[in-house]
């Protein structure tokens, strides 16, 4: 009903008051669309860097392109996959999931949602347009000092980098906020934290991290910028500064930054293998408290990025430990995984074949990754294509095929339509194959030892065949991509009509039609039970039209007036202009002050 | 303005914590002026050609048997860019940069240390297996970084 509602209403509708629409919508469901398309062009264009990147690879002392434009493809293939990829493609899901699964109709700061989103793709096209001005930031996205520091990065190159992160910061901190706010108070009745479904459970300690991870890179990166700027001297050692600082300020963000990342995808993968076992997920309790404890153990770690430092024996043993230790409540979790398949009805659809690789290649980064935690092998892997191999089997081989599983899955529930079986079987095998080949070989290529970052490496070292089944196995994950846009477009059209509950799962999220109505659900569910539909005691059904109005919020253009503000005053840091940067302040405060005395109800 | 007793908590707690944060770090600095375990040896990064540590770049035989490697990375160059020394005894690197951060890895060995500017890196290791290593800047230090490369040469011992 609300289905057709709706599309009648979209034919209705002219091109520029759906534009309109979109731009002041406050609603949790579009604004997780538009993470989701915005977060998946930025996936193409990260992807296109590492296209770029292996084929310059391909064999030994190519010149492709010259070694400044592969010093920024390098290094705007990391930060855009890290902060415009699989961060914001997690947004998406926080977004348009999590209100469904704790049975609320909108998040608790609607207006600050959007404008979080709006910040992200300000943020992001202010980091892309770098390359129109040809001076894409080109200091690694790990940014280390001094190299970044005036002195030696005269350009805009880091400007862009430093500014650019800083006002993606700001959407990952309002988003933060804005989930911990809506998964702890806005749970409907009997929604108890111990029934919430895992996936809002690693949102809510993913969204603890970014709050408190964020200050520190926004610390680092202040500092940087002023002694850009303004020429002081916290990095500066000939003036009394310290260099190491921002190793330690960045990978104390970054470390749990990795879990930022991990994290979203894990309670994906604790959604998809119970409903696609037949069995609910074993030891809930137990991965819940797993994921709570990685998300503080994380804090502990981060030194095991800089063994290579020289810290002393006891900094190294330290953090060899903890590094060591968080790897229980991380295996504690894959063998709940397991036995939740174990003796269940396994049906091998797109999203468990996804699920599965996940847990298969994430095995294989967490090994990995257990081996830099001793620092003496460490240093034989330290910034050689080994950790490049690791860091590839946890965040594409984890992270990312824990989002299409988590895109398969809920597809049905966003478009009303179930994507093509056959087609998803391609794309996951496809970029399962094409994954193997292109970063198993570079475990080998590392420790026989080619540096990472390097722009090209002699024939001398024996390389070249490692090299090109790598770059092979690249093109064919791009080629699977492609695959799955074709899909999406054929499911546009053809796709199976999905119903509520096509996969016959069991939280609150399938209870109501696919897409959702507006406002999500018309009666708010009292919640009995953790598995609400596959429990004995059943909830009370859902009506299909709400028995009484629902008021709903309308939309607000303010959060974008806002957001616009940052870009202003982003863009006059990098012009050098006080004038243009008051501009942005001045739109920022009149923004907020009209947001804040906007007619608004929630 | 009224403020909830709760909120008031937090914000006292808040105001708390900080002020014990900022004020650990002020006693700690300025009291007791203490300085992060890293700053072990440390250099004029401007003055590394002329600081006597390292005017002698080379290899050294110390009295006691020991052999000892002072070098300087810069970009995009090792100084010197060829090091040999004897296999089986212990070998102790100084190391030091002359601009921005770069690493000193030796293939094949667990030699591996980031050089920093303004610090002295010192490690010491041994060298069983006779022959050539290729020493590699792993740490990403420019525009030249991929061409940054040395040599290590481990002679049989007599």
């Amino acid at each position: 009903m609300a289905t057709a509602v709706a599309e009648v209403k979209a034919e209705k509708a002219s091109l520029g008051s759906t534009l309109w629409s979109w731009l002041t919508t406050t609603d949790h469901k579009r604004i997780g669309i538009l993470y989701g398309v915005t977060a998946f062009v930025f996936f193409l264009i990260g992807g296109l860097e590492a296209l770029i990147i292996r084929a310059q690879l391909a064999h030994s002392g190519n010149d492709l392109v010259s070694a400044e434009t592969f010093n920024q493809l390098f290094t705007m293939h990391g930060t855009t996959m890290i902060f415009l990829a699989v961060m914001p493609l997690s947004a998406a899901f926080f977004n348009y999931i999590v209100p469904l699964q704790i049975g609320a109709r909108d998040v608790a700061f609607p207006r600050l949602n959007a404008f979080s989103y709006w910040v992200f793709l300000f943020g992001g096209l202010l980091l892309n347009a770098s390359f129109l001005f040809g001076a894409a930031p080109d200091g690694g996205w790990f940014g280390y000092p001094n190299l970044t520091s005036k002195q030696y990065s005269p350009g805009l190159n880091i400007d862009f980098w430093v500014i650019g992160l800083q006002v993606l910061g700001i959407a990952s901190l309002a988003a933060g906020f804005n989930f911990v706010v809506t998964i702890i108070n806005l749970r409907a009745p009997g929604m108890r934290m111990m029934r919430l479904p895992v996936f809002t459970w690693m949102t809510l300690v993913t969204q603890f991290l970014v709050i408190t991870a964020f200050p520190v890179i926004t610390v680092a990166l202040v500092f940087l910028m002023f002694d850009r700027f303004f020429g002081t001297t916290f990095y500066s050692t000939a003036a009394g500064g310290d260099l190491l600082l921002w190793q330690h300020l960045f990978w104390l963000f970054g470390h749990p930054e990795v879990y930022i990342l991990i994290l979203p995808a894990m309670g994906i993968v604790s959604e998809v293998l119970p409903t696609f076992s037949r069995k609910p997920l074993f030891g809930y309790a137990v991965v819940v408290y797993s994921g709570l404890l990685i998300g503080v153990m994380g804090w502990g770690v981060w030194a095991h990025h800089m063994f290579a430092v020289g810290m002393g024996p006891i900094a190294d043993s330290v953090f060899s430990a903890t590094t060591m230790l968080i790897a229980i409540p991380t295996g504690v979790k894959i063998f709940n995984w397991l036995a939740t398949m174990w003796g269940g009805q396994v049906q091998f659809r797109t999203p468990m074949l996804f699920a599965l690789g996940f847990i298969a290649m994430f095995i294989i980064g967490g090994l990995s990754g257990v081996m830099h935690s001793s620092a003496a092998a460490d240093l034989q892997q330290t910034d050689t294509y080994f950790v490049v191999a690791h860091i590839h089997y946890v965040l594409f081989g984890g992270a990312i095929q824990g989002i299409f599983a988590g895109i398969y899955y809920w597809w049905p529930k966003i478009t009303g339509r179930l994507m093509n079986e056959k087609l998803g079987k391609w794309h996951f095998w496809l970029s399962f194959i094409g994954m193997n080949l292109a970063f198993f070989p570079m475990h080998f290529i590392g420790l026989l030892g080619m540096p990472r970052r390097i722009y090209t490496y002699s024939p001398e070292l024996g390389l070249d065949t490692l090299n090109l089944v790598s770059t092979v196995g690249a093109f064919l994950i791009g080629i699977s991509v492609l695959i799955f846009i074709y899909n999406v477009w054929w499911t546009r059209r053809h796709g199976e009509v999905a119903g509520n509950d096509p996969w016959r799962a069991a939280t609150l999220e399938w209870t109501i039609p696919s897409p959702p109505p507006p406002y999500n659900f018309s009666v708010i569910p009292e919640v009995v039970s953790r598995l609400p539909r596959w429990s004995v005691t059943q909830m009370k059904a859902i009506p299909e039209v709400p028995p009484e109005p629902i008021h709903l919020p309308g939309g607000s253009y303010w959060p974008v007036v806002t957001a616009f503000g940052i870009l202003v005053m982003a863009a006059g840091a990098l012009l050098h202009s006080l004038w243009v940067v008051l501009l942005g302040g001045a739109v920022l405060v009149v923004g907020i002050y009209a947001w804040a005395f906007e007619p608004f109800e929630v | 303005m009224k403020v909830h007793l709760y909120e008031r908590i937090w914000m006292i707690a808040a105001a708390a914590v900080i002020a014990i944060f900022l004020g650990t770090i002020a006693v700690g600095t300025l009291a007791q002026g203490s300085q992060p375990p890293s700053h072990v040896e440390t250099i004029d990064p401007k003055a590394v050609w002329t600081d006597p540590r390292f005017a002698n770049r080379g290899v050294e035989e110390l009295p006691d048997g020991a052999v000892r490697v002072t070098g300087i990375a810069m970009m995009f160059a090792f100084q010197p860019g060829e090091i040999r020394v004897p296999a089986g005894k212990k070998v102790t690197f100084r190391l030091t940069s002359a601009d921005v951060v770069h690493g000193f890895q030796i293939v094949g060995t667990n030699a591996n240390a980031m050089v920093v500017p303004g610090y002295v890196t010192q490690f010491s290791t041994v060298f069983d297996r006779p022959g050539e290593y290729l020493i590699v800047c792993n740490e990403y230090c420019g525009l030249g970084h991929h061409m940054m490369m040395g040599r290590l040469v481990v002679e049989a011992g007599q």
